[in-house]
């Protein structure tokens, strides 16, 4: 969109083709952008190209061609304001003020949603309770949340919605682009039951964004260093389930971020679709990274003494090994089970790369890097098998990953990132349609697009969800 | 506490206000307008490419030019039209968006 409208803004007349049910999220982008209800025309989603097309290509010509109204030619201005307090009177009727629901009349809302929290309850976050919060960090209330470090790779769509990454330059939230003080965020820290010792934390995840991600929802994040133990996250069984605050309820700020700071409202600012449900904050296990295997922060640059936070891929995309935790001990203790059958191992007592189980359709429906969630024992068998440090099985998912393009031609988002293969094949260097069927090309952009983080603890199960995203680490030091 | 009353502190984020602008003016008239339709890498191809090959056959007066985006992991996959060439386009036409 910001793009569209500068296009528009420079005087050429635009119409674009968008779908009925976005057409609120295209009213919001269009103000956030500047100018307001730039023309559109809506698509089927389901009748056929050449019928949908014939029920509205003249509508499509005529908004080129249309005198402008007067609102067109001179929209409103946007009035906004901020004030330092929301609201006055006592906490039950504080209750009540944060809890409150909007209806929000949009094609697909058919219920309330709350207006600043995520639905549960909150702390009322009196100026006490913020004063208190804001002990947990020595930066000012009224400073600004900007990057301390540069962060060049945030992508694309974030850039252009303002966020340069730049060390000194603001965060802007998404998908509204608003940006936030450092008392904000202390009061969303108080709303969302955190301490005051998780504001370096907090800080930390705002740099990052918070719970925003590009305006649909970042994922989760993950804290890595002495920090975590400081604060005693929970790395260890129960990593994403309920009971330990400071997974919780740092977690839980990350998405009010995204609700209050981004001004995320379902199908109206964002055009997203299941939702991202409130994710722990998830603590890596530094003591039980195998010998020679890097934490997550020393991957990104830091040092083994200090503490960071990585958003990761975390969300209805996570899947689990599908097999039980028996079979896999079975597998290690003397090869026995299905999982050795498969692997030619019958019999035969580990290590044994457990991750061959399901190698070959790990890319079956999907292409790109894996974030793997690993319990230690998953972890140390990997190592002891032969895999001397993270890189070496990154490298290995890497080769693994590599298919013929007969099969690759069978993926989707390809047609998307190859344009409609016409692009150039990396590996190669030649363009996709010139090359033969048989020619071997990598789901995988590069070995380091793949992240393993080792924690939790208990059955032998892992986790993956998507893969390393382009941005770094955020560093948790720099917000004490 | 509870029956004390206290102020509380706002968490929505600090909007700046954005200048609004009104659109670009409409074209006169379609006969010899020079229109570009952007075509969005990989999207909906059962509506663009129809529309692609309606568009011409219906508005011949159109000096038409057909663009394809390129792919959307890289910038330029989001640009419905190159910079360089906005001086040659007297409207556009850009789908599916999302």
């Amino acid at each position: 969109m910001p793009h569209l409208s500068t296009i528009e803004k420079y005087g050429i007349p635009c119409v674009f083709i968008i779908f009925e049910d976005q057409d609120k999220c295209w009213e919001e982008a269009c103000i956030l952008n500047g100018v307001p209800n730039i023309r559109r025309v809506w698509g089927s989603r389901h009748v056929p190209g050449p019928e949908d097309v014939a029920t509205w290509i003249d509508d499509l010509m005529e908004a080129l061609v249309r005198p402008l109204t007067e609102e067109e030619k001179n929209p409103p201005k946007w009035k906004v304001s901020d004030p330092r307090y929301i609201f006055e009177g006592t906490v039950l009727e504080a209750q009540e003020f944060f809890q409150q629901e909007e209806e929000i009349p949009q094609l697909y809302n058919n219920s309330p949603i709350c207006k600043y929290t995520d639905g549960l309850p909150i702390v009322p976050p009196t100026e006490e309770l913020v004063a208190e919060m804001l002990k947990g960090t020595s930066h000012k209330p009224d400073e600004l949340v900007t990057y301390q470090t540069d962060h060049p790779n945030l992508g694309d769509r974030i850039n252009q919605m303002g966020s340069s990454g730049v060390k000194g330059e603001p965060v802007y939230f998404m998908p509204m682009r608003r940006k936030a003080t450092v008392e904000k965020i202390a009061t969303i820290g108080v709303m969302s039951g955190c301490k005051p010792e998780h504001m370096p934390i907090l800080l930390a995840i705002a740099e990052a964004g918070g719970g925003c991600g590009d305006g649909r929802g970042g994922g989760a994040y993950v804290a890595s260093g002495p920090y975590a133990k400081e604060i005693k996250m929970n790395f260890d069984t129960n990593v994403l389930g309920p009971g330990n605050r400071a997974n919780r309820t740092i977690g839980r700020a990350a998405e009010l971020m995204w609700r209050n700071l981004g001004g995320n409202i379902p199908n109206v600012t964002n055009c997203g679709v299941w939702g991202s449900s409130m994710n722990n904050c998830i603590p890596e296990n530094d003591d039980a990274l195998p010998p020679g295997w890097s934490s997550i922060r020393e991957e990104y640059g830091f040092k083994k003494d200090e503490s960071c936070v990585v958003p990761v891929h975390m969300g209805f995309s996570t899947r689990n090994t599908e097999f039980m935790p028996g079979g896999y001990r079975e597998l290690q203790k003397s090869g026995h089970g299905g999982i050795g059958r498969r692997l030619g191992v019958k019999g035969i007592p580990g290590p044994h790369n457990w991750m061959e189980y399901f190698i070959d359709n790990l890319w079956a429906d999907g292409e790109g890097g894996k974030t793997f969630f690993l319990l230690p024992e998953m972890a140390r068998d990997l190592q002891l098998y032969g895999f001397k440090t993270k890189n070496d099985v990154y490298e290995w998912l890497y080769k693994k990953s590599f298919m013929t393009i007969k099969e690759y031609r069978t993926h989707q988002t390809p047609d998307v990132w190859t344009n409609g293969w016409k692009a150039i094949e990396p590996t190669s260097g030649k363009p996709w349609k010139e090359l033969d069927e048989d020619y071997m090309v990598p789901a995988v952009a590069d070995p380091f697009s793949n992240c393993i983080i080792v924690t939790g603890g208990g059955e032998e199960m892992a986790l993956w969800s998507g893969g390393r995203g382009r941005d770094s680490g955020y560093s948790i030091d720099n917000w004490r | 506490m509870a029956k004390g009353v206290y102020k509380f502190l706002n968490p929505v984020g600090i909007q700046e206000p954005v200048e609004q602008h009104g659109l670009a003016p409409r074209l006169k008239t379609l006969d010899g307008a020079r229109i570009t339709l952007s075509v969005g890498a990989g999207g909906e191809q059962g509506i663009l490419i129809p529309l692609a090959k309606m568009l011409p056959e219906r508005y011949p007066q159109v000096n038409w030019n057909i663009s394809y985006a390129a792919p959307v992991a890289t910038k330029a996959g989001s640009l419905a039209l190159d910079e360089g060439k906005w001086g040659e386009a007297d409207a556009l036409i850009r789908g599916v968006v999302w």
